[in-house]
């Protein structure tokens, strides 16, 4: 008990005599630890709001749509989807509904078609409706009245995204392309109309925008396709009118609700139209099932979602971001590691000469190993608890469902799994960091550890006998890094995670960037993404930062001895500080180098990068230069502070 | 080309005036030195012997460049030295001072021609120049089969000789020595007082700071040193053996 | 700061003399009998540089007392075509004396008192600063400790007079140690 009572105490002193140490350390590992929890927590939470929206709008379980084929001449199946409402199992339903695919025109709303070229306007499913309520999908409204004669009520995500408001002027027009064969389809727009935002509203029955589809622009259904007889082409092939027309599909549409009236006024031809039946189930976790054994076998045949499919893609950004924070703790969790384990390896050599100290209270090397230990799993299990509950806290706010969903994500549960993973994570980085000194303490002798013969520098015979034929900075600072192999191969794996990070979020950004190009106005999806992603990068140069800094002045005070020296013998303090400088660049480089790769690597790895869309090379072969350039900046300081000191001084102070 | 002909070789290596050194402020404050005068000629060999505390050592830093005085000058070979920049302090300790420690400072990775050849290395010199001069340098100081040895793998006269011949390797106007055998056993103390004896007589300028008679013995000159002043002078001159017979005991 | 001192003394004009040179005769002779010249030889080669400094007459000298006292006994030595030697040879008398001091453990010069009553002397009379009388001292024993080096490195390795050289240096050490707590003392006790 005694020892126990010994080592805390110990621990607390040594952890108190230096608290600007302790509290990077703990830094860095929070922000392993909150990122972690983050990852871990965000599941689920948006279910919640998905399930007061579907109270309250009545939502419906099962959505299908069918549609024409205006080559062909052909009309929607109405009666299909009409027989839909009596399936076995369909215990309610509204619809069908007219929906037809249009183009939004307001102030500051633009859009670029599939080619680049700029629309004009934000693509848009307009559906008609009744004005009276539906029994099934009746959208809440969280703004002004429903649907009216010239009036739209446009769905609340796509609202806030176009930031468009109740008496909003808004033109709705739709455009017609034909022929489709030949390169340059013509399009044009048919029919323009003008309407005034009525209302805003939130529903369940449509996945939140740019993401709304009906049926068969869906894209798990496209991929379904592939196997099925839709995928083969026509046994006889039909003939195609030569002036057939058909409306161009919108891109990346937002949902707006009219009359029905209104809504066929906007279709240029009946085939153009398209319908949606909106159906309640008597067991809602049937509905994967009715839509499963109702796959459509033709194209005029009605495609169906279920609401757990439209839940899930609500769920979907939170999701990414989820698996983006988790990726981003490890990644944070290992530049943690190599810090503290820079951290503590210079500590170590410190500390093997207090031994002689603790020899007077009964102490030993192996004591001095267990308080080190001690301390650095005390700090661990407080970042640990305090991660927790900044991910904790946090959580709400980033599965924010936004406008598209009524109810805000609730607390987050803390499940017995989450803080176990969480803190195993934390003592792991500290126990991970810490072992090797920590090994090495407990096995040495007393008597050597008094002789201070902890740890000599390491002697590379071919790197001095190269380092001799570069100029005196180089020289230097090729030195001082071979005198500390591990150091240096913790500063360039800390580098490489970093860059690592970077990379990958670059090649994202790449990706989400072009796909953001396509859409009116702002993602709202991507433009969350894009904040974790950009906290996530700071968090990582910021901790990437410190540890550099932390190596730097590590190395600065383990070559003390010899930049005096160094200095006596006649190296001018700008060489000496150069040198230090590099000591640290050179590792950078090799990190760096090797962290593009990792990061491509990684975001693939990620099921990034499929659309052949790649980072640009500029950016890429960027990051090397300036991460060098930031390392040299970052440690010139610490070098040039450390060179400065008084020669005498320090060979005065210095064993030889 | 001697990076020393530019140097002047005519008047005295090294020259001070009122040479002053304080430590700390207010109540603290120390004089290390007190208005030093001080002349060492070329080819002479100073001792200055003096209790610790007395200065000596911060003498020997201020004449090194390795310390700025508070008050007065520092003469190297006709140059002002006290002024001068770290930078340019630098490049004249390459070109023209050798310093040996009491602690020996060698670095402890490399081996004892490594250790030689840094200063000509850090003087731009070639590295296979360096390391000639290196071999050559060890071979002065009966250490050619100690070579590729560490320091750890050294005794310590041995490290001090290496230390020694680092000290020569730019062919340094003047030797500063700080204790050189300050960590030394007795048996080591006279190799390193056989090598100092030899650096005498072949015309380097030494300057040596010691609390070992023995070793302040091989000067020419003798400087005694106490509170930061210089308090007694002699020169050493060879004493003929009349002199010795009395010290032996022959009575006269 | 005073002029730098050129340290020299005069040298005495009849040479230097060993005190115990009856006693180092005598165990000389123990080996062999010899001539006043072997004997003198044998002395040079074991005072090294310091011989020349010895009166030249005075072995010869010496061994007539020596055989006045008993303690050797001399013999005359025909040679053939030189002059007559004497040879010495050691009595029992001289055998014994030399045995007793072998085995005297007396030390020549011991603790300086006459340096420490002059110290005391000049701080008790105002006549002087011991400080400063103790550098003085210091510089001319250092003086000495230089002679005395440069002369043992000089010597080849393993010669016997080169030992001789060692003891005047490491005895001069000795002293010069003493001679700085001398200086500690007197400058904590004025200052």
């Amino acid at each position: 008990m005694g020892r126990i009572l010994l080592t805390c105490r110990l621990a607390a002193r040594d952890l108190r005599r230096r608290p600007a140490e302790a509290a990077l350390l703990l830094l860095a590992i929070i922000a392993a630890t909150t990122t972690l929890t983050l990852g871990l927590v965000l599941h689920g939470v948006t279910d919640e709001p998905y399930e007061s929206t579907r109270e309250a709008t009545a939502g419906p379980d099962v959505v299908a749509s069918v549609s024409g084929d205006p080559f062909l001449g052909q009309p929607a199946d109405l009666a299909a989807l009409e027989a839909l409402t009596d399936a076995p199992g369909v215990s309610d339903s509204s619809g069908p509904y007219p929906l037809v695919g249009v183009e939004l025109e307001a102030d500051g709303v633009t859009a670029r078609d599939l080619r680049g070229e700029d629309l004009g306007g934000a693509g848009v499913w307009a559906q008609g409706r009744d004005p009276a309520e539906a029994a099934v999908d009746q959208p809440e409204l969280t703004q002004g009245g429903w649907v009216r004669d010239g009036g739209v009520v446009v769905e609340a995500g796509f609202a806030d995204a176009l930031e468009l408001g109740v008496g909003d002027e808004i033109t709705l027009r739709t455009r017609v392309c034909g022929p489709w064969l030949g390169e340059a389809p013509d399009c044009r727009v048919a029919i323009r109309r003008s309407f005034e935002v009525a209302g805003v509203a939130v529903t369940a029955a449509a996945r939140p925008y740019p993401g709304v589809c009906f049926g068969r622009d869906c894209p798990e259904i496209a991929e379904a396709i592939e196997g099925s007889p839709l995928a083969d082409p026509p046994e006889d092939e039909p003939t195609i009118a030569a002036d057939a027309e058909a409306p161009q599909e919108p891109v990346e549409p937002g949902l707006v609700w009219l009359t029905e009236a209104d809504a066929r006024g906007l279709a240029p031809m009946e085939s153009g139209l398209s319908y949606v039946v909106n159906l309640k189930l008597a067991d809602p976790t049937d509905a994967p099932a009715f839509v499963d054994d109702r796959f459509p076998t033709t194209w005029s045949a009605p495609f169906l979602q279920s609401w757990q499919d439209i839940r899930d893609e609500h769920d979907q950004v939170v999701k990414d971001t989820a698996e983006v924070l988790r990726t981003g703790s490890w990644l944070l969790g290992l530049l943690a590691v190599a810090g503290v384990a820079v951290l503590v390896g210079g500590r170590m050599a410190d500390q093997s000469r207090r031994v002689g100290l603790l020899k007077a209270v009964g102490g030993t090397p192996r004591l001095v190993a267990v308080v080190l230990l001690a301390e650095y799993m005390a700090l661990a299990l407080l970042a640990a608890a305090v991660g927790l509950a900044a991910g904790w806290l946090a959580a709400p706010l980033l599965a924010d469902p936004g406008a598209s969903l009524v109810g805000s994500a609730g607390a987050p549960s803390l499940t017995m799994s989450t803080v176990g993973l969480v803190t195993a994570v934390a003592l792991g980085v500290a126990a991970v960091a810490t072992f090797v000194p920590a090994v090495r303490a407990a096995r040495i002798s007393t008597v050597q550890a008094l002789a201070d013969a902890a740890r000599p520098p390491r002697r590379t015979p071919w790197l001095i006998a190269i380092s001799a034929r570069l100029p005196v900075s180089m020289l230097l600072g090729l030195r001082v890094a071979a005198r500390r192999p591990r150091r240096a191969v913790l500063s360039a794996a800390s580098i490489f995670v970093a860059v690592t990070g970077i990379v990958a979020v670059l090649a994202a950004r790449a990706q989400f960037g072009h796909d953001a190009e396509l859409v009116g106005g702002t993602d709202p999806t991507t433009d969350r993404f894009n904040q974790v992603m950009l906290v996530l990068t700071v968090s990582l140069v910021a901790l990437a930062a410190v540890n550099a800094i932390a190596v730097t002045w590590a190395t600065a005070l383990d070559a003390r001895h010899s930049s005096a020296l160094a200095r006596a013998l006649g190296a001018t303090p700008r060489q000496v500080s150069t040198g230090l400088s590099a000591s640290q660049v050179l590792p950078a480089l090799v990190g760096a180098a090797l962290g593009i790769p990792g990061g491509l690597a990684l975001f693939a790895a990620l099921g990034g990068g499929g659309d052949g869309v790649s980072t640009p090379l500029w950016q890429l072969l960027a990051v090397v230069p300036v991460t060098v350039l930031v390392v040299a900046v970052l440690t010139a300081i610490p070098a040039r502070i450390s060179a400065r000191r008084p020669v005498a001084e320090v060979l005065a102070s210095e064993r030889a | 080309m001697n990076a020393n002909e530019s140097l002047s070789r005519v008047g005295p290596v090294l020259r001070t005036r009122g040479l002053e050194k304080e430590y700390g402020r207010g109540e603290g404050l120390v004089h290390a030195l007190n208005a030093v005068e001080l002349e060492v000629a070329s080819g002479e060999t100073l001792a200055v012997m003096g209790p610790s505390g007395c200065g000596k050592s911060t003498l020997l830093h201020l004449l090194g460049g390795l310390e700025r005085p508070s008050a007065g000058e520092v003469w190297l070979a006709g140059e002002r030295i006290d002024q001068l920049s770290e930078k340019a302090l630098a490049r004249l300790r390459r070109r023209a001072i050798g310093f040996v420690f009491q602690a020996f400072h060698l670095m402890d990775e490399l081996t004892a021609v490594e250790n030689v050849e840094l200063p000509a290395l850090l003087a731009g010199r070639s590295p296979r120049a360096a390391r000639r001069r290196a071999v050559e340098l060890l071979e002065r100081v009966g250490l050619t089969d100690r070579a590729k040895h560490l320091p750890s793998a050294l005794s310590g006269g041995e490290r001090q000789r290496v230390a020694i011949a680092r000290a020569l390797s730019n062919e340094p106007l003047v030797v500063l020595a700080d204790e050189p055998t300050g960590n030394l056993d007795s048996a080591a103390t006279l190799d390193v007082l056989r090598l100092l004896d030899g650096l005498r007589s072949s015309g380097q300028t030494l300057l040596i700071v010691t609390h070992d008679s023995r070793i302040a013995a091989t000067a020419d000159r003798l400087i005694s040193m106490r509170d930061g002043a210089f308090v007694e002078e002699t020169r050493l001159t060879h004493g003929t053996t009349g002199r010795l017979a009395e010290l032996a005991g022959l009575e006269g | 700061m005073p002029e730098a001192a050129d340290v020299s003394i005069q040298e005495p004009t009849h040479g230097y003399q060993l005190r115990v040179v009856q006693e180092v005769l005598l165990a000389l002779l123990a080996k062999e009998a010899s001539h006043g010249y072997e004997l003198r030889a044998r002395l040079q080669l074991a005072l090294g540089p310091l011989a020349e400094a010895l009166n030249a007459g005075h072995v010869y000298v010496t061994l007539n007392r020596l055989e006045k006292a008993g303690l050797v006994t001399s013999e005359r030595v025909g040679q053939t075509d030189r002059p007559d030697r004497k040879v010495y040879v050691l009595t029992d008398a001289g055998h014994a004396r030399v045995i007793e001091w072998l085995e005297d453990t007396s030390w020549p010069k011991p603790a300086p008192a006459e340096f420490h009553l002059k110290l005391v002397a000049a701080a008790a009379a105002g006549l002087g600063d011991p400080v400063r009388l103790v550098d003085m001292q210091r510089h001319a024993l250092l003086a000495g400790l230089a002679a005395a080096q440069r002369a043992a490195l000089a010597e080849p390795d393993g010669s016997v007079a080169g030992l001789l050289l060692e003891g005047v240096v490491l005895r001069l050490q000795a002293d010069l140690r003493w001679l700085e707590a001398c200086a500690r003392y007197w400058n904590e006790t004025r200052g």
